[in-house]
């Protein structure tokens, strides 16, 4: 039992490259904290018991779960025992501040031959991050993925009506933000504001936010940040459990159901599968004066995934697939700009609306299949080597509203319709420790080909794209200072056929514009963890990433919502270089103060200078034959972003927790001495939760109330007028609630929450929100969730 | 315990698997001439005198479509104190034949609505004569009445209406809007 213990151990710390060398110290001040949590649900276990052994030193877990020692350096073994859960022991190593953390198994459910491990021992990153997960992240099932990751500070969303939210870290977004789905880059359309990301957010445990530039891991156009959404692993265990997710929302009369059944087979342990898939549909969101008509939408969504894994090698097979319909809000419907114009003077759709699940034209038709291999051997002496290849296609439709007898509308073809095909290939090697050093080498390659289909507009032209790359990351550690560094080199080679049209003696001719664009775009990054004290650890990492244009940034031309757009190497004067890469120059400063009874909490500064920073600027305007547009073209000029995300928590009480969040991003054009368009307005966040503990026997588990405020300011730092077709709207306040508890029904403990949003329906528009020229937003809503996590493997008992 | 290495041909073969997988595909194809498919290129206004005689034609026409090169616009030369009966076309030329936009305009004319603004506003009175099944205007027909001799402008607004019509120009999208230039002497 030991020995599986310890190999268990082993395998979870190397998993997570995270070592607890041998080598003794001699100091006894080194914190080993962590928390205890109930399995299923995640929450913080308070009271339980953490004993150490050698020395029998004991100690109980506060409100949250968390404990903590000092302790020498040595090997300790760690127990927790709490009244009607399983208790657990591990090994442990200490060398350096550990943590430690402990999912507890209800007595109820007995599992068989249960193997203890590590669960999620975070690596430290110099970065700041946020992630969601447990009853964070179910309080979110039903949202897309950009209204989810919002509960971060510093995470707001471009929004497009109240079915598109694209991610915007610190006030960066679109193909500044990298998306891994699963360990893959998500590839796409993802240059587009209203293109929400292709992902289904119930496929992941859990969704975590790199916030600031982390080029030399995830890519070099990783300027902004990187989302990572990351599905359990695989179950380990033998036996067969299922979880079923179901949401109804009021206002939209949203319904959305997820189940996931995932089993491992007792007489080949070797060998895991899960099976998820999900449903969602909804109707016209309601605002407090009118219903917004056509903003219904639905997806069906499905993933499968299949493993092997030994103690010295693995390989898994995963595939997903995500297809959405979304209706466009019909009063969005514009023609030109005076149609817009007309729009704005009079703010509101025409008529009061109506709820309806159908779905016209405009709407977006949306598929990503994902296909991915990843496996792993440890090579000699604690490293390893992880080997992911994987394909994706986006297809992503748009119709607009046509004429019914037209060809397009009597065949309903898309008025664009863009394909895209990428295959990546990453392969990493962890090396052994060499004394205090750790790190990782990579190679990483990306084949893309983009086309948009016959029938359909040119907006973005055929390319493709190919990126070859190789990054190095080393970390050295003692004690209670790690010190990180990341080099990267990519090689871009970008590949352009461009259907161009021009008239000779009254015919249209159709040509085809052949570009090639060439860059090594280099990124590297230094960065520290010291951990100060027990309660408090500093982070700082300096970086500089490299970003080549993206496609559409040289060569999107035509228009688009009532704009026209055009790339900058579209219409660039003869003999004038091309468009090129974006540098960013980016510091960050984060200091935490974690693990203490009452207040904890953490502040992040940063700023990243971007010189090149390409961006649309209005040029003038566009006659054609469907009246005038407003021209906005591709420019280059140097920006700053620079501010702050603050969190703040409070126990006063036992069971109390009161929250703030603020989140602060100014931005500037230096060049021009101006404002940014499009940056997100301050933000802040009030929380008060109480949560009662509750005997294991009681029938409602641990039930917990909270209410939160959110107030967020008039953006009035904004750019030049003609940026923008309105002036900002005013700031708003928004007040919500959640109630929720567990009921244990036999065996499976049912988790339900009731949460309302917009309570007093308030009458607002985001500033980010692309429709809030036509629209208010949206107006109260209760949304209902229900969790139920099932289990079908034999009880213990009955061995 | 066995020992394994670290296997870069193992990795290279790996990195190589996407070129490999997608190699076989055709990258070279061109960018096929696009189907605009609700392309207008081209309003004509032809307007024939009441009392005989030869019809005149204004056109505005933009061969390929938004950006490239700028429209070819028609100046439209009319005779004081005259009635015209007004005709409007709208072609997609880009194609050969040309699309008839036409007669799609007029198969879903209770959802079409053509809108013109004279200006000044007195430069000439033009009033709808066709009626959608629902009986309101649609404005495929016209006539158009001149009075003393002035200079201006006439738009021409071609209305997408599918479930809001109501006879007024809002709410609605504009499918065409072009301004003619406009001499009555």
């Amino acid at each position: 039992m030991l020995f599986r213990l310890a190999a268990a151990l082993l395998w979870a710390g190397l998993c997570l490259g995270v070592v607890y060398q041998a080598t003794a110290q001699s100091t006894c001040t080194l914190p080993l904290a962590g928390r205890v949590t109930d399995h299923e649900s995640g929450e913080g276990l308070a009271g339980a018991t953490v004993v150490l052994l050698p020395g029998q030193d004991a100690t109980q877990t506060d409100p949250e779960g968390h404990f903590h020692f000092h302790v020498c350096a040595g090997t300790y073994r760690v127990q927790v025992h709490f009244l009607g859960y399983q208790p657990e022991e591990a090994e442990l190593r200490v060398t350096a501040a550990a943590v430690r953390n402990f999912a507890l198994h209800p007595e109820t459910i007995r599992l068989q031959g249960a193997v203890v491990r590590g669960t999620h021992v975070e690596a430290p990153t110099p970065q700041a991050s946020g992630s969601l997960s447990g009853q964070a992240l179910q309080s979110t099932r039903g949202q897309a993925l950009g209204e989810a990751l919002q509960k971060l500070a510093g995470v707001t969303a471009i929004q497009t009506g109240p079915s598109i939210f694209k991610p915007m870290i610190h006030g960066l977004h679109s193909n500044r933000v990298a998306i891994m789905n699963n360990g893959v880059r998500q590839e796409g359309q993802q240059w587009g504001q209203e293109h929400g990301p292709e992902i289904d957010p119930f496929v992941a445990s859990e969704l975590t936010v790199v916030k600031g530039a982390a080029g030399v891991r995830y890519g070099s156009d990783a300027v902004g940040g990187v989302v990572l959404v990351q599905p359990r692993p695989l179950r380990d265990t033998a036996g067969t459990g299922a979880e079923l997710n179901l949401v109804g929302m009021s206002n939209n009369g949203l319904g959305a159901a997820s189940a996931t059944v995932e089993g491992n087979l007792r007489r080949l342990p070797a060998l895991s599968w899960r099976v998820q898939g999900s449903l969602k549909q909804a109707g016209n969101t309601r605002t407090p004066d009118y219903w917004l008509d056509n903003t219904a939408f639905r997806e069906r969504n499905f993933s499968a995934a299949l493993g092997w894994r030994r103690e010295r090698y693995g390989v898994e097979a995963f595939y997903s697939r995500f297809s959405s319909r979304l209706g466009i809000l019909s009063a969005a419907v514009v023609g030109n700009q005076a149609d817009l114009q007309a729009a704005i003077d009079r703010g509101r759709p025409v008529g009061n609306g109506s709820f309806s699940y159908e779905i016209n034209r405009p709407y977006q038709q949306l598929r990503h299949d994902l296909a991915k291999l990843t496996s792993f051997w440890k090579t000699g002496n604690g490293g390893r080597l992880t080997a992911t290849v994987a394909h994706q296609q986006d297809f992503r439709d748009e119709f607009d509203v046509v004429r019914g007898s037209s060809a397009a509308g009597s065949r309903n073809l898309p008025q664009l319709s863009y394909l895209n095909y990428t295959s990546t290939a990453d392969v990493v090697w962890e090396h052994p420790h060499w004394g205090n050093f750790s790190g990782s080498v990579g190679l990483s390659g990306t084949y893309q080909r983009n086309r948009y289909a016959p029938g359909s507009r040119q907006f973005i032209p055929f390319y493709t794209n190919q990126v070859g790359g190789a990054f190095l990351i080393e970390r050295w550690q003692q004690q209670r200072l790690l010190l990180e560094a990341g080099l990267r080199l990519d090689r871009r080679d970008l590949q352009t056929r461009r259907l161009t049209r021009t008239v000779q003696d009254d015919t249209l001719r159709y040509g085809v514009e052949q570009q090639q664009f060439r860059y090594w775009t280099p990124a590297a990054s230094l960065g520290a963890v010291y951990d100060a004290s027990t309660h408090l650890s500093l982070r700082a990492d300096a970086g500089l990433v490299r970003r080549a244009p993206a496609a559409n940034e040289r060569l999107a031309q035509g228009v688009h919502n009532a704009i026209y757009e055009e790339g900058y190497d579209v219409s660039r004067p003869a003999g004038a270089a091309p468009l090129g890469p974006e540098t960013s120059y980016n510091l960050g400063l984060t200091a935490t103060l974690h693990d203490n009874p009452r207040l904890n909490g953490e502040l992040t500064l940063y700023q990243n200078y971007i010189d090149g920073y390409i961006y649309q600027v209005v040029a003038g305007s566009y006659q054609t034959i469907q009246g005038v547009f407003p021209l906005w073209r591709t420019q280059q000029t140097d920006a700053v972003f620079r501010g702050l995300d603050a969190l703040l928590t409070y126990a006063p009480a036992p069971g109390w927790l009161l929250s703030g969040r603020a989140a602060v991003v100014r931005a500037r054009n230096r060049r021009l001495n101006d404002y940014l368009v499009f940056v997100p307005a301050d933000r802040f966040e009030a929380t008060a939760r109480r949560q009662w503990s509750t005997g294991p026997a009681a029938r409602l588990q641990r039930p917990f109330a909270q209410l939160s405020l959110t107030a967020v300011r008039r953006q009035d730092r904004t750019a030049g007028a003609e940026y923008d077709l309105q002036a900002a709207p005013a700031g708003y306040q928004l007040l919500g609630a959640e109630v929720g508890t567990t009921i244990r029904l036999g065996n499976v403990p049912l988790e339900l929450s009731l949460a309302g949003s917009n309570l007093l329906n308030t009458r607002y528009r985001e500033y980010l929100n692309r429709f809030r020229y036509y629209a208010q937003d949206q107006g109260r809503n209760l949304t209902l969730r229900l969790r139920a996590p099932l289990e079908f493997g034999r009880r213990a008992g009955s061995r | 315990m066995k020992k394994t290495s670290f296997r870069p041909f193992l990795a290279a073969l790996l990195l190589a698997t996407p070129l490999l997988a997608t190699s076989c595909k055709n990258d070279d194809d061109n960018p096929t001439p696009d189907d605009e498919n609700e392309l207008i290129t081209t309003v004509r206004y032809t307007l024939t005198p009441a009392g005989g005689g030869t019809p005149l034609t204004v056109e505005y026409k933009d061969l390929d479509g938004a950006g490239g090169n700028a429209p070819t616009i028609g100046n439209l030369t009319l005779t004081a104190n005259t009635t015209y009966t007004g005709a409007l076309t709208f072609l997609d030329e880009s194609k050969n034949p040309a699309g008839d936009i036409t007669a799609e305009v007029n198969a879903e004319n209770d959802e079409h609505l053509i809108v013109y603004v004279p200006t000044p506003a007195n430069l000439v009175t033009v009033t709808r004569t066709d009626r959608d099944r629902n009986n309101l205007e649609v404005g495929l027909a016209t006539r158009l009445v001149t009075t003393t001799a002035a200079n201006g402008t006439l738009k021409i607004t071609l209305r997408h209406q599918p479930g809001t019509k109501t006879g007024q120009p809002e709410p609605g999208s504009t499918d065409a809007e072009v301004t003619f230039p406009v001499t009555v002497r």
